[in-house]
Parts: C-alpha cells; sequence; structure tokens
C-alpha cells in the first residue's frame, strides 16, 4: 500500500511544505518588523531576502501541485477548490513580501512612539496568517476542527483592525508633516491588509468546508 | 443461418454492455474519479474474466431462456428483448436486462400457446418495489455512517480520495466479474449445444474449444456495447437523477454490491440459517433498480432536495414498460420469422393420458376419478388441456401444473458425452456423474422417468423435508440440475 500511496504521499508532503513556507514567511514578516523598528536595517534586509525566497519557493510548490492535480485527475470534486485556497494563500505571502519590499524601497521614518502599537498591529496580522495555516492543514486532514480555526482568523483580523486604528488615530495626531502622516499611514493600511487577505481565504474555506462535509 | 442467429444473441450482448455497465461505473465515471476509458477497460476486463472464468454456470434467466426450444424462437425472443433495451437505453434510462428478456420470453410462450409461470410476474413486479426500497434504505444507513466517519475521521483529502478510488475500481470490477459470469449464458447460452466453431489449436499450446470461442465473441459484443452505447446510461445514473460526490458514489455502488450479495447468496442464507438468524429470501433482483434505489436513497438522506423527481419518474415508467415492450416486440418478431421467413420459433409438444401417466398422477397422490373425459387422449397445447382439466376437476392451479407436467411428452436418451462437449462437467458431482454413467444410452418418454431413475441413487434424491433451508437449497441445486439434463438430452420430436 504504501507504495501504490507513493504518488499521494508526495503531494501531501508538498502541501505541507507550501503551509510550511506560509507560516515560515508570516514569522520573518514579525521578525523583520521588529528589526525594521529597532533600525537594524542589514538584518531586516537579510529578511526580505529570505522572504523573496519563500515567495519563489511557494510559486514553485503551487504549480507543481497544481499540475500534479489536474495530470492525474486527483480529488476531481475539490481540485478547484484546493487550487482556490492555494492561490489565495500565495497571495498572503505575495502581500506581506510587497509590504516588506516597500519598506525597503521607501524606508518610512517611524517615530518611536508608535512602536508598540505598530508591533500589536503586526502582531495580530501574523496571528491571524498562522491560524489561516492550522486552518487550511486542518481542511486537509481534520474538517472537524476548520470551523475553530477560522474563528480565530477572524478574531485576529479583528484586533489587527482595531489596533490599525488606533495607530492610525495616533499618527494623525502627531505634530508631523502632513505627507509624513500619510506615508505612516499607507504602511500601516498595508500591515493591516495582510490579516484581511487571511480572512477573504477563510470566506472561501468555510464555503469548501461545507462542501467537502458528506 | 446459425450465424444468423448468432447476430442476435451478439446483439443482446451489445445492449446488455451499454446499460448494465453504466449501472456499474456510471457513478464511478460522472464523479470524474474514472475515466470512461479507464472505466471501459476495466470493466471489458472483468466481464472477459467473469465469462471465461465462470460464464459456462447457468443464470436463472438462461434457465427460462432455456425453455425456448427452437433456436429460431430463441434467436426472435433475444432480438426482442435486445431492441427492447436498446430503444430504452438510447433515452439513457438503465432498464433491468433479465426482466425485459423475460417479458419477451412471455410473448413467446403467449405465441407457442404454452402456460406463463404467473408466479416469475409476481417476483418481478415485487422487486420493482422491494429491490428499490431495500437499496435506498441501505444506502441511506451507509450515508449516515460514511458521514459520521468521514467528517470525523483525520484522513487527509488526497487518501481519502485515493481509498475512495480504490474502492469504486474494486467494487466496480467484481461488478463487471459477476455481470460476465452471469450474462455470457443470456447472450450465447442456447447457441451452446449447435456451435459453429470448430476446435482451434493455438500454436501447439492450447486448444481454443468452439464453446469457448462462442463465449469470446459474445464477451467481445458486451464490450462493443460498453465502448460505443453506456456512456448515456452512465450520465443518467451519475448525474442527471442526483449529481452524485465520489465518496456517495462509492457508498450507492457498496450499497448495490451488498443487495445483489443478499439476495443472491446462497451462502449468507446458510450461515443465517445455522446461526438460528432470520434468513433473506432468495429473490432474483436487477442491478438497475438497486443502484437508482441506492442513488435515491443517498439523495434522500441528503434532504431530498437535489433529486430530480421527473427523471425517477421516467425511470420508473421505463421499468414497468420495458417487459410490456420486449412482450409484444417477442410476439410480433415471433409471427414475422415464423409466416414470412418460415423458419420454426417453437417445437410441438404433446401431452398424454395413458396408462403410464395416469399410474404416474395417482401416484403422485392425485385423484384420477375426473379424468374419464381426457383418459386416453392426446393433447397438443399445454393452455387447451389446462382448460379442460379445469373445467372437468376441482384441482386449483398448482396441482394442475403438476399433474400436466406429468403428462408432457420429452423423449430423452442419456448421453453423458453432450454433457462433456458443453463443457458441463463442472456442474455434476463425481457421485451424479457415476450415476449418470450408470444410465448412459437409456431413453425416456417423461422427465419424471429421468429422475426416478436417477432418484436411486442418494445424489439424486429430492429431499422431502421441505422445511430445512439447508435441504431447500439442495433440493433447488438438484432441480436445476435435473432441468440441464432434460434440455440437453432432449430429442425434438418434429417441427411445426
Amino acid at each position: 500500500m504504501p507504495l501504490i500511496l507513493k504518488t499521494t504521499r508526495f503531494i501531501e508532503a508538498q502541501l505541507d511544505t507550501f503551509l510550511d513556507i506560509v507560516s515560515d514567511s508570516a514569522m520573518t514578516f514579525q521578525l523583520a518588523m521588529d528589526d525594521y523598528l529597532q533600525g537594524r536595517l542589514e538584518q531586516f534586509e537579510e529578511r526580505l531576502t529570505q522572504m523573496r525566497d519563500n515567495e519563489h519557493r511557494a510559486d514553485d510548490l503551487r504549480v507543481s501541485i497544481e499540475r500534479f492535480l489536474y495530470e492525474r485527475t486527483l480529488i476531481p470534486e475539490n481540485r478547484g477548490d484546493v487550487l482556490a485556497i492555494l492561490e489565495n494563500t500565495d497571495e498572503v505571502i505575495d502581500n506581506m513580501k510587497d509590504s516588506l519590499t516597500q519598506f525597503s524601497i521607501e524606508m518610512p521614518e517611524i517615530p518611536s512612539e508608535l512602536n508598540d502599537l505598530w508591533m500589536q498591529t503586526t502582531k495580530a496580522s501574523v496571528a491571524a496568517v498562522e491560524q489561516l495555516v492550522y486552518a487550511v492543514r486542518s481542511f486537509f486532514r481534520d474538517l472537524a476542527a476548520v470551523n475553530n480555526y477560522i474563528h480565530k482568523v477572524y478574531f485576529f483580523e479583528h484586533e489587527a483592525d482595531n489596533i490599525g486604528e488606533k495607530l492610525r488615530r495616533l499618527i494623525f495626531s502627531m505634530d508631523i508633516e502632513l505627507s509624513h502622516k500619510s506615508q505612516l499611514r499607507f504602511f500601516a493600511i498595508h500591515i493591516e491588509k495582510i490579516s484581511d487577505y487571511a480572512q477573504a481565504v477563510c470566506d472561501r474555506l468555510s464555503i469548501y468546508t461545507i462542501k467537502r462535509q458528506l | 443461418m446459425i450465424f444468423v442467429y448468432l447476430l442476435s444473441g451478439l446483439f443482446l450482448g451489445w445492449s446488455l454492455g451499454a446499460n448494465d455497465t453504466g449501472n456499474i461505473f456510471g457513478a464511478a465515471v460522472e464523479t470524474r474519479m474514472l475515466k470512461f476509458k479507464s472505466a471501459a477497460l476495466i470493466a471489458a476486463i472483468f466481464i472477459a474474466l467473469g465469462a471465461i472464468l465462470e460464464g459456462s454456470g447457468p443464470s436463472g434467466t438462461l434457465g427460462k431462456l432455456g425453455s425456448v426450444d427452437a433456436l429460431g424462437g430463441a434467436f426472435t425472443v433475444a432480438l426482442a428483448a435486445a431492441a427492447t433495451i436498446t430503444v430504452i437505453v438510447r433515452t439513457g434510462i438503465p432498464v433491468s436486462t433479465s426482466q425485459t428478456i423475460v417479458g419477451a420470453i412471455i410473448g413467446w410462450n403467449y405465441f407457442s400457446h404454452r402456460l406463463t409461470d404467473f408466479r416469475s410476474l409476481l417476483t418481478i413486479a415485487s422487486s420493482w418495489v422491494s429491490a428499490f426500497l431495500l437499496a435506498g434504505l441501505i444506502a441511506a444507513g451507509l450515508y449516515y455512517i460514511f458521514r459520521d466517519r468521514v467528517n470525523r475521521s483525520k484522513v487527509h483529502l488526497l487518501e481519502q480520495d485515493f481509498y475512495t478510488r480504490l474502492g469504486l475500481i474494486v467494487i466496480g470490477a467484481f461488478g463487471a466479474y459477476s455481470l460476465g459470469a452471469n450474462n455470457i449464458a443470456n447472450v450465447v447460452g442456447v447457441f451452446v449445444p449447435v456451435t459453429p466453431f470448430k476446435d482451434l489449436n493455438i500454436g501447439g499450446l492450447f486448444v481454443l474449444s468452439g464453446v469457448m470461442q462462442l463465449y469470446i465473441l459474445g464477451t467481445l459484443s458486451i464490450i462493443i456495447g460498453i465502448y460505443t452505447y453506456s456512456h448515456k446510461v452512465m450520465r443518467t445514473v451519475g448525474k442527471d437523477l442526483f449529481q452524485l460526490s465520489p465518496l456517495t458514489a462509492l457508498i450507492a455502488l457498496l450499497s448495490e454490491a451488498i443487495v445483489l450479495f443478499m439476495f443472491s447468496s446462497r451462502g449468507l442464507y446458510n450461515l443465517l440459517h445455522s446461526l438460528h438468524l432470520p434468513t433473506i429470501p432468495l429473490v432474483p433482483v436487477s442491478s438497475s433498480q438497486v443502484i437508482v434505489g441506492a442513488i435515491v436513497g443517498i439523495g434522500l438522506a441528503k434532504g431530498g432536495k437535489n433529486i430530480r423527481y421527473n427523471i425517477l419518474g421516467k425511470i420508473s415508467i421505463a421499468w414497468v414498460a420495458a417487459p410490456v415492450i420486449a412482450f409484444f416486440f417477442s410476439f410480433v418478431a415471433l409471427f414475422i420469422i415464423q409466416n414470412v421467413f418460415e423458419q420454426t420459433v417453437n417445437m410441438e409438444m404433446s401431452y398424454v393420458f395413458d396408462r403410464v401417466t395416469i399410474t404416474e398422477i395417482e401416484r403422485q397422490g392425485y385423484d384420477t376419478k375426473h379424468f374419464s373425459m381426457v383418459n386416453g387422449r392426446s393433447f397438443e397445447n399445454e393452455i387447451t388441456l389446462f382448460n379442460e382439466l379445469k373445467e372437468q376437476s376441482s384441482f386449483n392451479h398448482e396441482e394442475l401444473l403438476d399433474i400436466i407436467r406429468v403428462t408432457e411428452v420429452h423423449t430423452m436418451i442419456v448421453d453423458t458425452e453432450i454433457l462433456q462437449k458443453k463443457g458441463m462437467t463442472g456442474r455434476f458431482s463425481a457421485e451424479q456423474w457415476k450415476a449418470l454413467d450408470e444410465l448412459d444410452g437409456r431413453k425416456y418418454r417423461h422427465k419424471w422417468q429421468l429422475a426416478e431413475d436417477l432418484a436411486n441413487f442418494p445424489c439424486w434424491q429430492i429431499s422431502v423435508d421441505k422445511t430445512n433451508p439447508i435441504e431447500k437449497n439442495r433440493n433447488h441445486d438438484i432441480n436445476a440440475n435435473l432441468d440441464t439434463l432434460y434440455r440437453s438430452f432432449y430429442l425434438p420430436k418434429k417441427p411445426k
């Protein structure tokens, strides 16, 4: 039986690796943000390189999984759903990478009073992505647990929105140039968006879960 | 001429391939778990294996078809059944092939003025309901069990997909094997005694007998049916009636296998009886009705909203219509074949009331005082005899049939070589063969005379204890073997 299941197990391993990369990317994003706020710019750039590498690997894996599923006509009923999940989750990595790239290009000056709220928003968005990874893993292995994780994603997305709003209010209450305020708002919203993407994947995932239930 | 006759058998094979394979693989193909080409290939391989390895055994339907005593009649009956199946399959509706054949045979009975066993009609009608309901119940039960298990199991989606696919292939292959084993006899069974093919020596390695060549030809006709025409039935079963998912397709197929097994396994019957558990009656059921019942059962268990009741209605009408259409096709075709093409469609039968038969009727415990009007007379028509006896006596339907069976003239000569040539060696036990060898060369005028002589050997004795299911089973086997002997040793008197 293990021999016959070889292809199946191989794709399972690829899916797990893909989700590992998403999880790694989320943590890398948080560490990169911390590096940036603490002024460790060289380390920040290393994290960005790592993030780019993750994005490439995730893209390659996604394409490879897609090809396998179609060529071997595996999971015909759920194939489209699985591919949509992978593509949307991949967008979450893209979004995190874009955010870091934008930091690297613009090098916005973040006043130290914002550090705490900035990191809180980052952590809430990263937590949403981590819960999303759990939810997707459960979709494949433990259907009953999916909703539990989806609920947590919604919770952290809401949290990211709340803290993000506080952050933007604080930015606009500060005595700095309007152009600076506008630039910081752009970055704050970018971080909040990461949890929005995670939520969008979960919206689809909850429907796919209903479809998968017998 | 035999080749022309054979064509109708092959036509029947073709229609069987188109209809019955759709029942087995429709759900798997329409849920895209199996490509049509793969399903057709698996079906072709396993139908061929079933037909060639186990196909020499008779099917219940062949027994009935065997009662059609002239090759021209068998040709026409098969043609009528095949035409009916084709007409219905064209609309994509799965139909019971056995019931259609029975409908065509009843057409022959009416045309040939033979009595029809109304019990088989009752069986057909009751199986329309019972097989359908039972399959639905089992499928719904399995659905709840699977739902509970699958929703709680921690098997990866891809592995679940793998096991579902494997299940669909294994159960489908098993279904195809049974289809081949049970139905090849319907397709070419009647041509076995007159096979036009000579034994073929393949490179000095083995000899391909004429009968085997006939079976291979029949199998090919079924396979062509699969490749050319089974797609429509597959679509109805797997998609049109109710949109199945791969797992529900597996449940439907599993329910079909369970119901067909429950109603046909004598082993299960004996096991239940030996454990003092209630037994399941051995009734022939149709795979078409079972698979449709299973799908409807799953649909209802899922809330019943997505079942297309208009398609279900069409299927139900087609089930009732199929035997009726086959009856009319058969009757009209027999008339044309006999009167336009001047072919023999039935043998002339005769029933005599002489000293020998009257003594036997008395021995069986019937009062012969009412037979003064028929005594010494001979009848050519079973229905006329039945009506005359009914008027003159107070015997019931069953008793009258018993009496008619005693008076039927059925000349036979015991010839074990015929059985060997027909490849029936495996059907009889060593003791039964020994008994037949001892009677080799003897002539008989009535079926019961041969049965009486054979009953001197314990292995051919019918048990009087009809309440014991094990004995009932044994009696059933002996009667089936006796029927084979009556057909094989028959010396036709004169064609009509």
